[in-house]
């Protein structure tokens, strides 16, 4: 095995892991009052490694010359396009998260370095191609994300949060690990290529069940429907920059990781995961569009609002296509400026005393004190919602667009008429703020920070966004055909 | 399985060693039984005098600090198990196995040094 | 035929040991049980020829593990007797459970013997037999083939420990009163008492 080809392919995991170690160090000699530059040195650290993908992502670079540590690991079109988005969703929460610790006394320079971590586990978790990469990056992530969601640990919500995340993320681990474990008793590999060519053919009963199984600890982690009610109660107690990380990050590394184990691990299968895979995206959307629909709490609703747009991620998925799967990365990408967009808004409604404004009530007329904010978040409730011009209506599109291109018109049509139903809520939101009587809630000033990362956002999903799409869609399309270098 | 039969002489000094310790804790007990007299009432079996029935569990909460301890524990605890595979398998692997370990002794020495600063390791 | 005898002896105790550590009626006797259990699972590995696994179990589980759930037992204040009734009012699904799972493994057994499942052979490079000992081979595929994932465990361990020490160390608060004798004997009267002549009718500024 020649390890510098191999080393050169990981760069930005090593980059990643090597800035961790540092900043730990750096925690632990500074103390408390590094947490600030610990952030910025973490974000300058994501942007490094970011840097390191521009070549792959643009040149497109698919197949063998990208396999390290013999098809362990492959540093694809696909992987760099999935870890530019976590990068970038990481730098975004890393930027909001000080002021909001630092109001409760609570910032230490802990939190960068875990969230480091975290992204790093995710960064391995979408170049896996082999199911013992998949579950290490999977538990890397995870375990520094249990221990995020309790970073608050004398607030007894993010604490119960922590451990309710803590307890079912187990529960999936273990199911995903059953499920591997299958697969690699009847197959004999844990390599994707290996179990890709075991499952062609007639497949056993336990090879439909250990795929199952897997499918099964994957949407745990995406939180699709039926294993999406961990969601809300974790999105609503964890720190809302942790629950800003968990709706952005996590959720692309989770879906970019599914789509490689459905379409490379299991490709040759595409028709015995289909099925589950359109369950799963027909029950998100109805779950998500209904369940939000009573919500009072703002986080919650938005943790819904998530589960929704997975079912619509999943869609594409479910085509199975190139054209399926680039149209996933598209949406993917558009989900997380909206979702970045939303919480970072979320974020800033502070009233004086830093108590923050955390229920339909309390931002009731808020167009009249604060119309900036009022029109950004009109802005990303009205793309969440797919409304057009706005560039969620576009994300939609091209799913459903791939959708009937792969013969699942009534998928599509089901999606469409759900998307309806959605849409409920979001008006709601924007009602509430620009048609109800002011509530007597004051809202405070943000800090320049937030209003860079809102006003970004809401840039993207405006109507500018269509500028981007031409070339977003080429690079999807690159990074989609690195997963369907096999017939 | 010729591998197993070194395990012969363990197996067999593990099942004399139930052998003698039944027989100490049984033989007494049953030898007493049938030789002494034992008719127990309610009075002989109550507490006496000079006890008391407990008023509640006798187990107190212990501080959180020994969860700390214990966590550390295994952790390193862990990293000494993956030392013995490797110690052995040195001459099979060669230069990238003995700086892989020095790699991953580095990243735990990392967060050993954390631990130490941060005073996890202190008891006051 | 030992090898028989020593399976059925694990393997029956291993079962009673794990019943046990549910029925027993004091949480830290569940943890000896399991502590048992783990000795016994121990047992088996070593009858499979996974000596390395099997001195993991013991040193890792019975070691480290056991000790860590006899601390959170004793940490936490936690009403056993209600527990208990709980597991009461949730014996028929817990039964529920346990028959569905029940009915997966007869499946399975079924498929298995009627020969609709075929096991997998291990891929051609997936484990060159290197070594004599099935802990040299372990370390050869661990510190070889598998390096990167090994690292990458290091790192998880890391953030296990960064993660337990963030959530549970509590710096000391204040500074508890530590006798500074060199400070005590340094300090003369005339840095801790002034000498004031007040006049009469008027208080004392300090």
């Amino acid at each position: 095995m020649d390890y510098s080809i191999s080393l050169r392919l990981i760069a930005p995991e090593i980059l990643l892991s090597v800035s961790g170690l540092v900043l730990l160090l750096v925690a632990a000699w500074g103390g408390q009052k590094t947490g600030r530059l610990v952030s910025i040195l973490s974000a300058a650290a994501l942007f490094g490694a970011g840097l390191m993908l521009f070549p792959t992502l643009h040149l497109g670079v698919v197949g063998p010359d990208t396999f390290a540590f013999g098809d362990q690991f492959r540093a694809d079109a696909f992987a760099a396009f999935a870890k530019a988005l976590i990068y970038l969703a990481g730098i975004g929460c890393l930027m909001v998260a000080p002021t909001y610790f630092d109001r409760l006394k609570a910032m230490k320079p802990e939190y960068p370095v875990l969230l480091l971590f975290a992204v790093l586990g995710m960064s391995i978790m979408v170049s896996a191609s082999d199911f013992l990469t998949l579950y290490i990056g999977l538990e890397l992530n995870s375990l520094a994300a249990y221990v995020l969601a309790a970073f608050l640990r004398n607030d007894t919500r993010s604490a119960e949060s922590g451990l309710k995340y803590f307890v079912l993320g187990a529960l999936a681990s273990g199911i995903l690990l059953y499920g591997m474990s299958l697969l690699y008793g009847f197959t004999g590999t844990t390599s994707f290529e290996g179990v890709r060519v075991a499952l062609s053919g007639e497949m056993s009963t336990g090879m439909l069940f250990g795929l199952i199984f897997v499918l099964a600890g994957l949407a745990f982690k995406i939180s699709a429907v039926p294993f999406h009610m961990w969601t809300p109660d974790v999105y609503e107690g964890a720190p809302t920059p942790v629950t800003t990380f968990f709706a952005t990050a996590p959720k692309v590394a989770a879906i970019a990781l599914t789509a490689r184990v459905a379409l490379d691990a299991f490709g040759t299968q595409v028709d015995a995961w289909r099925q589950v895979v359109i369950f799963a995206a027909l029950a998100s959307i109805l779950v998500g569009a209904l369940g939000a629909i009573g919500q009072q709490n703002l986080k919650r609703l938005l943790a819904y609002s998530s589960i929704n747009n997975v079912g619509f991620i999943l869609i594409g998925l479910a085509a199975g296509t190139v054209g399926g799967v680039g149209a996933m990365l598209v949406y993917l990408a558009i989900y997380v400026a909206m979702s970045l967009g939303s919480f970072v808004a979320l974020l800033m409604l502070r009233d004086e005393n830093g108590d923050a404004l955390a229920t339909f009530a309390d931002i009731s007329g808020l167009s009249a004190k604060r119309p900036a904010l009022a029109w950004c978040l009109l802005a990303l409730m009205f793309s969440l919602a797919g409304i057009p011009p706005l560039l969620g209506f576009f994300g939609k599109f091209v799913v459903f667009q791939a959708g009937v291109e792969a013969d699942m018109v009534a998928l599509a049509a089901f999606g469409i008429a759900a998307s309806v139903i959605g849409a409920f809520y979001y008006i709601k939101f924007v009602k509430v703020m620009f048609f109800d009587d002011a509530s007597e809630r004051s809202v405070a000033d943000s800090t320049t920070a937030h209003w860079v990362l809102l006003v970004v956002t809401t840039a993207i999903v405006s109507p500018l966004g269509y500028l981007v799409t031409p070339s977003l869609g080429d690079l999807t399309d690159k990074a989609a055909s690195a997963l369907f270098l096999l017939p | 399985m010729d591998y197993l039969a070194q395990y012969l002489p363990i197996l067999i000094f593990l099942f004399i060693a139930a052998g003698l310790s039944a027989a100490f804790v049984f033989l007494p007990m049953g030898v007493s039984r049938l030789t002494g007299a034992h008719n127990p009432d309610t009075e002989k079996l109550s507490e006496y005098e000079c006890g008391f029935p407990a008023f509640e569990e006798p187990r107190s909460q212990f501080d959180v600090r020994f969860y700390l301890v214990a966590i550390l524990f295994i952790i390193f605890d862990l990293e000494a198990a993956f030392l013995f595979p490797w110690a052995v398998s040195l001459d099979l692997t060669g230069w990238p196995g003995w700086i892989t370990m020095m790699i991953f002794l580095g990243e735990l020495i990392v967060g050993f040094a954390y631990a130490w600063k941060v005073g996890a390791l202190e008891w006051e | 035929m030992i090898q028989t005898i020593a399976f059925y002896l694990f393997a029956v105790l291993v079962i009673a040991s794990a019943v046990m550590v549910i029925m027993a009626r004091n949480p830290v006797h569940s943890v000896l049980w399991l502590i048992l259990a783990f000795f016994n699972a121990a047992g088996l590995m070593v009858l499979v020829g996974a000596e390395f696994i099997a001195m993991l179990l013991v040193v890792v589980y019975v070691g480290a593990v056991a000790v860590l759930f006899l601390f959170v037992v004793m940490m936490l204040d936690i009403d056993f007797a209600e527990l208990r009734a709980g597991f009461v009012r949730n014996f028929p699904l817990g039964i529920a459970i346990a028959l569905v799972l029940l009915a997966e493994l007869v499946l399975g057994i079924g498929a298995y013997q009627a020969g609709n499942l075929d096991l997998g052979t291990p891929a051609g490079d997936a484990a060159p037999m290197l070594g004599e000992s099935n802990i040299e081979n372990l370390g050869a595929l661990l510190y070889g083939k598998y390096l990167f994932l090994f690292e990458t465990a290091g790192i998880i361990l890391l953030v296990a420990m960064v993660g337990a020490i963030v959530l549970t160390h509590r710096p000391p608060k204040t500074q508890r009163g530590h006798q500074h004798i060199g400070k005590q004997n340094a300090r003369r009267p005339e840095d801790a008492t002034v000498m004031k002549q007040p006049e009469v009718g008027k208080g004392v500024e300090l």
